[in-house]
């Protein structure tokens, strides 16, 4: 379908991003590109469809060199391709003229435009949504609309360009949905990702690093080589970590990607120690039992002074509605959408009481439109509650003169911080906010030095150098030096982690951690629960504007059931722990699993029986695509 | 962030008004215009009130919604007026306040600019209170075309504006944040004014940034979707004339002949 023979291609004459690779991608195949940040991924994706040209070497898209200018379009119309940021690429302003652009370019004629638009529509699962404005659907949306844009050109491969690393895990689990349905019709499917999730769904996996192929085969035989992925920058995925902690404990299982395939190895193995029940009746239980215990509301250290306090807060966008409603005493009628979010629901956060004491890590989950971003907009008084107080210190922020005050003891760093970098240099950007608080000069440099070295950048390296200079990771870190530089008592951070590849992820995280042991109060907004349960010591859940729960990650993420009704998931050990005890294994019941903690307890109940464990590893390989959620 | 955005002031519907072809609407609204200026009598003027009154009619548009697409009009419409009401003299003096004087010419002149215009912005907002903008652009477009012969990059232009209505609400979605941002780390516009203007280019600076990255993504994503230029390129939603446009066409001719005969015989 695709040959790609020794291409190198540089940006500059000097360094080469892609330096000889080879690749062939085959007819009807799920290949996945892996990579750290810099390791040539996106460039290479550029050459499947004559974006850029390779400098050395060939690639050929069915037998058409992309170098031949005469092919340019024809090839363009066989491999469609799907970028990263999803606001970037739909062009125009309503969802059919955005799917039409490509086949209109191409010069179908009207009548079968129609048809192409309708069932690309339908192809994404969005149908209905013709006459849409593509600026107020969800990111996963406009992403789905971006495929459908390419599949009403009729490709035979689709490639997605880190197509899913903007999205929340709902928008993603859409997007993999769309991508597996086209791939089980015959589409041939190129994903560049670092999801390692992702990666363990494809046919066939290859690790890029320094522009060059790594690594290559199936994701049983790629992905659970922990070293070599741990050298490029990359993580092991969940399973395939479990799988080689088991081996190593001795037992007998196959080193694998998918999660139930290990359940099911580890089950058989339990029953043939004698540790499982085989009766499924156990499995209800925990359920049933679930569905009657409540969250836990406020739970920990009460005694911690509170430091922000909301008292039954609500926000609505459009105060005006709220307050015709209210006229009225009419509740307000139930708009909700029929997908993910609905930006017309009237109260973005409805009656929520929440503290924030002083010193803890408090965390905030919830899905897109959950009310998230809203809320922690209200911890320094950027948005004023449309009914309720919020207290920072006992003051309410809504006084007059509070502002300043609270603007200077709470940090809020917003979502893709690095957006927000305006000044000529480092150092000015930094300044920005002690100047702004009218601090003298020496009290400015003071903060700017502490500031840029609490977050891991050294200050004469990088202080005169202007900020656009720097790469993706080290600009988020300075525009978080220019929170830190006010001085807070407290960070406010908006999905921190989003966008970064797996290495410079942790290493952020790391980060994020050691602030919080030098004093700062952290609340952090996080899509990804296993980072959630691993940092905070309390979690709070956000769903449709309502606080769902507060509570220690300990007793939270038990409620698996009951998060996944609100579109969240648990933590993937617990989840692991659940699939174990829906199969029979007996499991205390109190009790969130770390990973080392359940193959420690795996090991121990299989010690014995590891030797009779034969029948069990002998089970078929092969992928099937699947993940236990 | 700012889920208030919209842009223009579309009342959807389905009135024989709405399904006008756009071309057919810009062009009828140009005519409009030379009309109403060519309408030099009290009466002639009231003729063009009524069409406009039965055009709305037509058009279903409820008069309270066309007021508030008016009221940010009025303003242009009040200036002019009071301009009129100084600058033109002549008959009886009835007001004299040193320099400042009001004849009876000024408040005749005044009066019948202030309705003139006023039936000038309603003619003209009922133009995009029945049309999406995007239908607006191909139409003006297609009004642009006969000049791309003399070097008028029609297709380009329609474009260019296309993509400004598609990025607007995201610009000021983007605005919004970066100015939460920044005053979050305390910048405020009051203050001295040194400071008001690092506010302004913490703002603008992230803005244009925004744009630049957008339109680098936008290019390469409309290159890998083929597009290269207007030629050859067919439309999903083609225009094309009905009976109705017709229709609309005899109507402005007739407003035209009633305008011009009253100004021949009165």
């Amino acid at each position: 379908m695709i040959d790609v023979q020794n291409v190198r291609f540089t940006y500059d004459g000097a360094n080469f991003a892609l330096d000889g690779v080879s690749l062939h991608v085959r007819k009807g195949e799920f290949l996945c590109i892996l990579g750290g940040n810099g390791s040539g991924k996106s460039t290479l994706a550029k050459h499947l469809n004559a974006l850029l040209i390779p400098d050395e070497g060939t690639v050929k898209v069915q037998d058409m060199p992309t170098a031949d200018a005469d092919c340019t379009y024809r090839i363009r119309e066989t491999v469609g391709m799907v970028f990263q940021n999803p606001d970037d690429q739909l062009v125009a302003s309503l969802v059919e003229d955005d799917v039409a652009f490509g086949p209109e370019n191409l010069g179908v004629p009207t009548d079968e435009l129609r048809e192409r638009v309708t069932q690309a529509l339908e192809d994404v699962g969005l149908s209905g949504f013709e006459r849409h404005e593509t600026h107020a659907l969800s990111g996963g949306q406009k992403q789905r609309v971006a495929i459908a844009g390419v599949l009403a050109m009729n490709p035979a491969v689709l490639v997605l360009d880190e197509a899913s690393a903007m999205l929340d895990p709902r928008g993603r689990t859409g997007l993999m949905r769309v991508c597996h349905e086209l791939h089980e019709r015959g589409m041939t499917i190129v994903m560049i990702t670092h999801y390692m999730e992702e990666a363990a769904q494809a046919d066939r996996v290859v690790v890029m690093e320094h522009g060059h192929v790594a690594l290559e085969g199936t994701p049983d035989e790629v992905l659970v080589q922990a070293r070599a992925l741990a050298h490029l920058n990359l993580d092991v995925p969940f399973a395939a970590r479990l799988s080689l902690d088991l081996r190593h404990a001795g037992m007998a299982v196959q080193p694998t990607v998918d999660a139930g395939k290990l359940a099911r190895e580890v089950l058989a193995l339990g029953k043939a120690a004698g540790i499982c029940t085989t009766a499924d009746a156990n499995a209800a239980a925990p359920d049933a039992a679930d569905a009657d215990v409540d969250f836990p509301t406020c739970e920990g250290d009460a005694d911690a002074p509170a430091l922000i306090e909301f008292q039954d807060v609500s926000f609505t966008y459009d105060a005006a509605e709220a307050k015709r409603q209210r006229k009225r005493k009419q509740a307000p009628a139930a708009r909700q959408a029929k997908w993910g979010n609905s930006p017309d629901s009237l109260w973005a956060v409805r009656d929520v009481s929440l503290q924030v004491r002083r010193g803890e890590f408090l965390g905030v989950a919830g899905h897109t439109g959950s009310g998230k971003s809203t809320l922690i907009q209200h911890m320094n008084g950027i948005l004023k509650p449309t009914s309720g107080r919020v207290l920072v210190d006992g003051t309410d922020i809504a006084s007059k003169g509070a502002e300043s005050k609270v603007r200077g003891s709470i940090g809020v760093v917003f979502q893709y911080p690095e957006h927000q970098l305006f000044a000529e240099t480092v150092y000015k950007d930094v300044a920005f906010g002690p100047r702004n608080l009218g601090l003298s000069g020496e009290e400015v440099d003071a903060l700017v030095r502490s500031s840029l070295d609490r977050v891991g950048l050294s200050f004469d390296e990088l202080a005169e150098k202007s900020p656009f200079e720097l790469s993706g990771g080290q600009q988020r870190r300075v525009a978080f030096a220019g929170v830190l530089a006010m001085d807070p008592q407290v960070l406010v951070l908006d999905e921190p982690a989003a966008g970064l590849d797996p290495a410079s992820k942790r290493s952020f995280l790391q980060m994020i951690a050691r602030l919080h042991d030098q004093g700062l109060t952290v609340v952090m907004v996080s899509h990804c629960m296993d980072d959630l349960a691993a940092m905070c010591d309390r979690v709070a859940v956000m769903n449709e504007g309502r606080l769902l729960g507060v509570g220690a990650p300990e007793r939270l993420f038990l409620h698996a059931r009951k998060l996944k009704d609100v579109g969240l998931g648990t933590t993937e050990p617990q989840a692991f722990a659940e699939a174990l005890r829906a199969g029979g294994w007996p499991l205390e019941q109190e009790k969130l699993y770390t990973e080392k903690e359940l193959a420690g307890m795996i090991a121990a109940a299989c010690g014995a029986g590891s030797g009779n464990a034969g029948e069990a590893s002998s089970s078929p390989a092969g992928s099937e695509g699947q993940v236990v959620e | 962030m700012n889920p208030g955005f919209s842009f223009g002031s579309y009342v959807s519907g389905t009135s024989c008004v709405h399904r006008l072809d756009p071309r057919t609407k810009l062009i009828a609204g140009c005519a409009f215009i030379v009309v109403l200026l060519c309408a030099k009598t009290a009466a002639a003027l009231a003729v063009c009130a009524a069409f406009t009154a039965l055009c709305y009619a037509l058009a279903q548009i409820p008069p309270s919604k066309a007021a508030r697409s008016l009221a940010p009009l009025m303003a242009i419409v009040v200036i002019v007026a009071v301009l009129n009401l100084f600058v033109t003299q002549g008959g009886q003096v009835l007001v004299n306040w040193g320099i400042l004087r009001i004849s009876e010419a000024g408040v005749q002149t005044c009066l019948f600019m202030g309705a003139r215009l006023t039936i000038m912005m309603l003619g003209m907002s009922l133009i995009t209170l029945t049309t999406m903008t995007i239908d607006l652009t191909e139409a003006f477009e297609w009004v642009l075309k006969p000049f791309a012969r003399f070097g008028v990059p029609a297709h380009e232009l329609g474009m260019i504006m296309g993509i400004a209505l598609r990025f607007m609400p995201q610009f000021a979605n983007e605005l919004a944040v970066v100015y939460h941002a920044q005053v979050s780390r305390g910048a405020r516009l009051s203050n001295s004014p040194a400071r008001g203007v690092r506010m302004l280019t913490s703002l603008m600076v992230p803005l244009f940034t925004s744009v630049f990255r957008h339109a680098e993504t936008l290019s390469a994503a409309m290159d890998a979707r083929c597009y290269h230029g207007g030629e050859g390129r067919t439309h999903l939603h083609p225009l094309r004339f009905a009976p109705r446009d017709a229709a609309a066409a005899a109507f402005m001719a007739v407003l035209a002949g009633c305008v011009a005969a009253i100004g021949y015989f009165l």
